[in-house]
């Protein structure tokens, strides 16, 4: 359970990170991919953020999507690059080096859905707040953000129970990358407050982890 | 004040302590309030808090991973990109009617002031060096007096740094005295306070310029002292012998790394551990997360003169006063003794005519000017 805080040190070495980040998880992470992927529809125009090794993106563009996606990790870039190479996703993969804060060079009404997989927990409260004003706007109307990352529980005990396995988990990523993930106290409220309809939210491992799907409200 | 952070910020160092970053309303800013940048380590937070009081400005906590500004600087964790994501995302741009950041000069190594602005459209001032000197800073109209602009390493500062760094290690000693010796547990925990306290309060006035060569001038001192109570024949019941053995490991030991503790000197051990090609250890070692490799990647500065467009940068940014600038304006490599290498003006130049050579384990870390 929860062993994605463990994507903190894989992150350091980005060539091999699909793959331990899989082993790490027992094949979790795949499976959060292919339910962020079953939610797209199919040749959707789809923003990434965080993309990392552009995993989710090559799933995404198999089920004919064109992903534009970017990640402030240049290894992470690197290693996407060379994904788009090997398979020769050139024309229906964007990539770009950038943080956030880039997300208001993207024009307006141009996507049919934002995606994000465990990025959102390390992000600012500023940060997510902007990032999902943006999305908001980027979106085409009825356009679909989907969100899949670390949250707090929402009762007392399950919250105990999360501290427990989370804290030395912590540590121990903490002690070998110096970095740690902060989980969402409430994603779906900080989604509808950006102007989305909260249409789906799935929680799971302990009521620790959320999909939660965001449709655009039609703006009369 | 949270008193668990507040302990661990000043004990602990060597780790991260970080707060939310983001938008702080210091008194009753308006429209017209200075922007003032700082990081997001909560001792530093929490001090330039105290200092402004009474003052009405806006306080934008940017991202250092929880590290202090020089550090995270240097090790390339506050940088560009932690300002501009803070700038950009916290809406300050919608409550003041000016674009002038204040920044901390200790982040020139790792905020490149022109991308900032090529980025946000917000330019940069570089503030004073402590916080404690900011409300007479904007009572001179944002003028900076020279002492502003220079780090200082008095009492409080060498107190304030070695408690931060050395206490783990202090602590790890003392436990392990109390487990495999605990007859010299109390003596350890005296003797390393005092050996530690006399050579933090006295290292400027010991002879040497490291760290390394003041703590063995004091060792022999201690060594001397030994020797004459062996050969004294003086019985005593406190384990004196065990006692300076005690001292001078411990003096040697702060010694080691008395350059990455000092604001005025430049470390000994980070270079060394880099030429070991240990670039940091989990980040134990040094200062939170960051990177030792890219702190010390350079050490002999070369300036060429024709390069330089006299746009003050180097000068502006110096933490020592290593650049002067001559009558026709363009800077002169002044007090080169001084620099403690932490790369700001190599980072702020404008012209690109300060350059510095590349140790070989900093290549390919992207800082070295062949890769710019």
């Amino acid at each position: 359970m929860l062993s994605y805080i463990f994507m903190k040190i894989l992150e350091a070495r980005p060539r091999s990170y699909d793959r331990r980040m899989d082993r790490f998880s027992r094949g979790k992470v795949a499976r959060i991919k292919e339910a962020v992927v079953a939610e797209i529809p199919e040749r959707a125009e789809v923003l990434e953020i965080g993309c990392g090794t552009g995993e989710l993106a090559a799933m995404l563009i198999a089920r004919g999507a064109t992903v534009t996606g970017f990640d402030l990790n240049p290894e992470m870039i690197e290693v996407a690059r060379e994904k788009i190479e090997e398979e020769g996703l050139g024309n229906r993969f964007t990539l770009g080096e950038m943080g956030v804060d880039g997300m208001d060079l993207f024009p307006s009404s141009c996507f049919d859905a934002v995606v994000s997989t465990l990025s959102f927990s390390e992000l600012s409260n500023d940060e997510r707040r902007f990032t999902l004003r943006h999305a908001e706007r980027v979106l085409k109307p009825g356009g679909l953000i989907v969100i899949a990352d670390e949250v707090v529980p929402r009762t007392l005990l399950r919250k105990l129970v999360k501290a427990c396995v989370r804290i030395p988990m912590l540590a121990a990523t903490y002690l070998a990358s110096g970095a740690s993930t902060r989980p969402i106290a409430d994603l779906p409220v900080e989604i509808e407050d950006a102007g989305f309809e909260v249409s789906k939210e799935i929680r799971s491992q302990g009521d620790a982890f959320a999909l939660v799907v965001g449709v655009r409200k039609d703006k009369e | 004040m949270n008193p668990l952070k507040f302990i661990w910020g000043i004990f602990f160092r060597l780790f991260p302590c970080p707060v939310p970053t983001g938008l702080r309303r210091i008194g009753n800013p308006g429209p017209d309030a200075p922007v003032l940048v700082t990081c997001n380590f909560y001792i530093a937070v929490r001090r330039l808090i105290r200092a402004l009081q009474g003052i009405d400005l806006w306080l934008l906590v940017a991202d250092s991973k929880g590290v202090n500004v020089w550090c995270a600087a240097g090790g390339d964790e506050f940088n560009t990109q932690s300002v501009v994501s803070v700038v950009k995302t916290s809406g300050i741009g919608e409550l003041v009617d000016h674009r002038k950041l204040i920044l901390p000069p200790l982040g020139a190594p790792g905020i490149i002031a022109k991308e900032l602005k090529d980025r946000t459209g917000w330019s940069v001032r570089w503030g004073p060096v402590r916080g404690g000197d900011i409300p007479q800073y904007l009572r001179a109209g944002q003028r900076r007096s020279e002492p502003m602009k220079r780090v200082t390493y008095n009492w409080f500062e060498r107190l304030d740094t070695a408690l931060g760094a050395l206490f783990p290690f202090f602590f790890l000693g003392a436990a392990g005295f109390f487990i495999f010796s605990r007859h010299l547990f109390l003596d350890y925990v005296l003797i390393s306070a005092m050996a530690f306290l006399f050579f933090m309060l006295t290292c400027p006035w010991l002879p040497g310029k490291r760290g390394l060569t003041k703590a063995i001038f004091l060792d022999l001192i201690l060594g001397m002292v030994l020797v004459l109570y062996e050969v004294s024949g003086i019985r005593s019941t406190v384990a004196i012998r065990s006692d300076l053995v005690i001292a001078m490991i411990m003096i040697l030991l702060y010694g080691t790394e008395l350059g990455g503790l000092a604001s005025t000197m430049p470390s000994d051990l980070d270079p060394f551990l880099a030429r070991l090609g240990i670039g940091a250890i989990g980040n134990v070692a040094f200062a939170g997360s960051v990177r030792t490799e890219l702190l010390n990647g350079y050490r002999d500065l070369t300036y060429d003169r024709n390069r330089c467009i006299g746009c003050r940068n180097c000068n502006e940014v110096c933490p020592q006063g290593v650049w002067a600038m001559d009558e026709e304006r363009h800077a002169v490599l002044g007090q080169r003794e001084k620099c403690t290498a932490c790369r700001a003006c190599i980072v702020q130049c404008l012209s690109g005519a300060i350059q510095a050579e590349c140790r070989p384990h900093a290549e390919g870390t992207g800082i070295c000017r062949e890769e710019r």
